[in-house]
């Protein structure tokens, strides 16, 4: 019925369809492709930012060290129910000058009798504070495997930019929470964060 | 003229496929949007029944008819996916998009007749599985958003959430393909003389919106593909163990998800522009201002999602941005509003039933509008957030406003599609009891959100009880006026008066369906028309036909 479009004068008509038709899809396929690689740019946006309390992750610390101003920095610990460890901080928290580098530890026990891989999560409150904590030494998002009963310390370095002095809108954050969360891996196959892969040493059982 | 010689084609009039051909294998844009229209009907039917049943829970606190909590949150679920993907896109973009834009730029059919059908198909398979999706397992109870980690293995175990993924996939790929038909038809397919700047605004209402769901569904048919791997092949997209972000996903799907509240009323816009036309006998005031406007709310609608996310943790720079941006969206609506009070003002008004469901989409937009810009505010919205009150506000601004422009519609444009008349005093009072249902249905659910009654719970404390009753009688008297329409319905087709005249609403309506005999023939505009005139002549904009200035 339709056949007119192959008419010498529908032929200019005929083109300008097809060539709306192939925009169009694509339009369709570039938004598509955009929204499947939008968990990489998502990631990209948060740790360039510092959104949603995403921690900036050093590998070399800056030698800015002037600022004599201090902050609290405080240590949370929290494990998934899904996961039978046990996971708290060394220490409730750590008064530290602004640009200096500080070492910590968590601890983690497996308190099941088999071995359990776990992976965790973190993030920096208030989130304002969030792009000037950079970890220069983590283990986040690595999998640690846990065999039953048995207890590691897990070394965190970190430093708080003294830029944070600067910035008008994140200067009266004198107290920053780092929170960790530990989830059970599965499968082994868990995305990877860009954050770099730290080797936990492990410790004595009887350390604490 | 352009199209060829008439007697070639001539055979063609009568000669049509009969009987579940001429429907299942249709490349016809009147019977295929006839099928989209009929499929809005009865999803209608099934959406208002559930919207009933959970008014009928909510009269009064406690749990009396709905005692499954889930099965509630399955029902607010569908109704919702219904509303939006089944009732409203398929009505205005597929049924009135399908019946009219051929026929207002002078076009014999769409540009693809084949992929048209396969729209309506897909479509009608979509409905078909999102209601698969309510009766396996438990039921998505996730409510439309489909918020991970609630839509996760976790919470939703079984298959339900799958079958709804799928639905939105099967619906959603029908709806972009009919969004690119009438894309490339109202791009290459319009008459000699008729200019994008002479298009109708029901034209312009739906290329806006044929832009809106290509650019806004892939997003969603993305972030769901994401969902289904997360919940079926062990990635971690949404997971936060596993590194990912359940915000991504409220990110992902509220860059789709406003657009697409958009894509429901921008098509209305448009039909209350054409039909305030008619029966103030004037052209519309300001057209390209108008059109323009439209442009400006799809533009501006891909750029204020996160107004939806205020108290996700949102950090407050991003909070003074969406409220903003936000806000500006009143300036194009406004524009809107005003030219349709300027269309009036001075004209010769009929209120045939057609303009009073203009009028009450009017009144019905400016209030969901005005709560809309209360709760633009992000520190006002920390106190509102999914309350009651951003319930009545969008079921004000863009359900009931929708369905408004769609009986207005119906009533405006079945002298065309089906040749006869609907009996105007029955079809009054069907306007006055449903304008009056769904007032005392939705205005009282402000005062509720005020006073800080939460969406999506099926109990209450007993200080919500007296509105809710209320809410729950106008749901009843809405019921009846939807009763009634189907009454009025059903009278046109058996007693209608029979539509003798091409242009049976006189001089107001001027745009290129009143042309074409009533009821519209088979195959319609196989000589192309041609549209003279000057600068924005054609189709009751025109200065041409403005009468002369003082």
């Amino acid at each position: 019925m339709h056949r007119e479009v192959g008419r010498p004068p529908m032929n200019a008509r005929g083109r300008n369809i097809r060539l709306t038709a192939g925009l169009l899809t694509g339009a369709v396929g570039l938004m598509l492709g955009v929204a499947l690689y939008s968990p990489s740019l998502y990631r990209m946006f948060c740790e360039a930012t510092g959104y949603e309390g995403t921690p900036k992750t050093q590998n070399v610390a800056r030698s800015r060290y002037t600022a004599a101003d201090a902050v609290t920095v405080r240590f949370d610990a929290n494990v998934n129910s899904a996961l039978p460890w046990r996971f708290h901080p060394a220490q409730r928290s750590v008064r530290v000058r602004l640009g200096e580098e500080t070492l910590v530890h968590y601890t983690a026990v497996n308190q099941s009798d088999q071995p359990v891989t776990g992976t965790a999560t973190f993030n920096v409150i208030p989130e304002k504070a969030a792009p000037y904590f950079s970890k220069i030494e983590c283990f986040c998002f690595t999998e640690q495997t846990l065999a039953p009963g048995q207890e590691v310390s897990m070394p965190v370095v970190f430093y708080v930019d003294p830029a944070l002095a600067d910035d008008v809108n994140a200067r009266d954050a004198t107290t920053i929470t780092l929170s960790y969360t530990f989830h059970r891996a599965e499968g082994g196959t868990a995305q990877q964060g860009s954050a770099p892969r730290i080797a936990v040493a492990p410790t004595a059982a009887s350390g604490g | 003229m352009a199209y060829g010689a008439a007697a070639a084609h001539g055979e063609h009039h009568d000669h049509h496929p009969t009987g579940w051909k001429r429907w299942v294998y249709s490349t016809n844009h009147k019977d295929i949007g006839t099928m989209y229209i009929v499929l809005s009907l009865i999803a209608a039917l099934v959406g208002g029944l559930m919207s009933w049943y959970i008014r009928l829970e909510l009269a009064e606190p406690g749990l009396q008819h709905i005692t499954d909590t889930q099965f509630y949150n399955v029902l607010v679920t569908a109704h919702g996916f219904i509303m939006v993907f089944f009732v409203v896109m398929p009505a205005m973009i597929g049924g009135f998009g399908n019946w009219f834009v051929p026929l207002m730029i002078g076009a014999p059919d769409m540009a693809f007749p084949r992929m048209n059908n396969i729209s309506f198909w897909l479509t009608a398979a979509g409905f078909v599985l999102l209601m698969l999706s309510a009766v396996v397992g438990d039921g998505p109870g996730t409510g439309w958003t489909v918020y991970p980690p609630l839509s996760s293995v976790a919470f939703h175990p079984g298959p339900s959430v799958d079958f709804g993924i799928l639905a939105l996939h099967v619906a959603g790929a029908g709806s972009i393909l009919g969004a690119i038909n009438l894309i490339v038809t109202i791009f290459n397919m319009r008459a000699p003389g008729m200019t994008m700047h002479r298009m109708p605004l029901f034209v312009w209402s739906i290329l806006v919106t044929a832009f809106l769901l290509v650019l806004a569904l892939p997003v969603l048919a993305g972030a769901l593909t994401m969902l289904l791997t997360d919940r079926n092949f062990g990635t971690h997209f949404y997971e936060v163990a596993g590194g990912g972000d359940p915000l991504l996903w409220q990110h992902l799907f509220w860059f789709f998800g406003h657009p697409e509240v958009y894509i429901i009323i921008l098509p209305a816009f448009g039909i209350i522009s054409q039909i305030v036309s008619t029966f103030s006998k004037k052209p519309v005031f300001g057209y390209l201002g108008m059109a323009y406007a439209m442009v400006a709310i799809g533009v501006v609608g891909f750029v204020v999602w996160a107004h939806h996310m205020y108290t996700s943790g949102i950090t407050v720079n991003s909070r003074a941005y969406f409220t903003v941006a936000t806000l500006i969206i009143a300036v194009p609506t406004g524009i809107k509003i005003f030219s349709w009070l300027a269309t009036m003002w001075g004209g010769s008004i009929e209120f045939k039933v057609p303009m009073m469901y203009a009028i009450g989409f009017i009144w019905l937009f400016v209030l969901g509008g005005v709560t809309g810009v209360v709760l633009a505010n992000a520190g006002i919205d920390f106190a509102l957030h999914d309350t009651y009150y951003v319930v009545a506000h969008f079921h004000y601004v863009m359900a009931i406003a929708a369905i408004f422009a769609m009986f207005a519609a119906w009533y405006y444009w079945i002298g065309k599609m089906a040749g006869k008349q609907y009996p105007e005093g029955m079809a009054k009072l069907q306007f006055w009891v449903f304008f009056i249902g769904v007032n005392v249905l939705f205005f009282p659910q402000h005062f509720l959100g005020l006073a800080g009654m939460p969406r999506r719970i099926p109990d209450y404390p007993d200080v919500y009880a007296g509105w809710n009753m209320v809410s729950s009688v106008g749901a009843a008297i809405t019921a009846v006026g939807t009763l009634m329409f189907f009454l009025v319905m059903f009278y046109t087709y058996r007693a209608g008066r029979p539509v003798s005249v091409a242009n049976p609403w006189g001089e107001g309506a001027t745009t290129l369906e009143w042309t074409v005999p009533s009821p519209a023939p088979f195959h319609t505009h196989e000589e192309m028309p041609v549209i003279a005139g000057g600068a924005h002549g054609h189709g009751g904009h025109g200065h041409g036909q403005m009468r002369p200035a003082e």
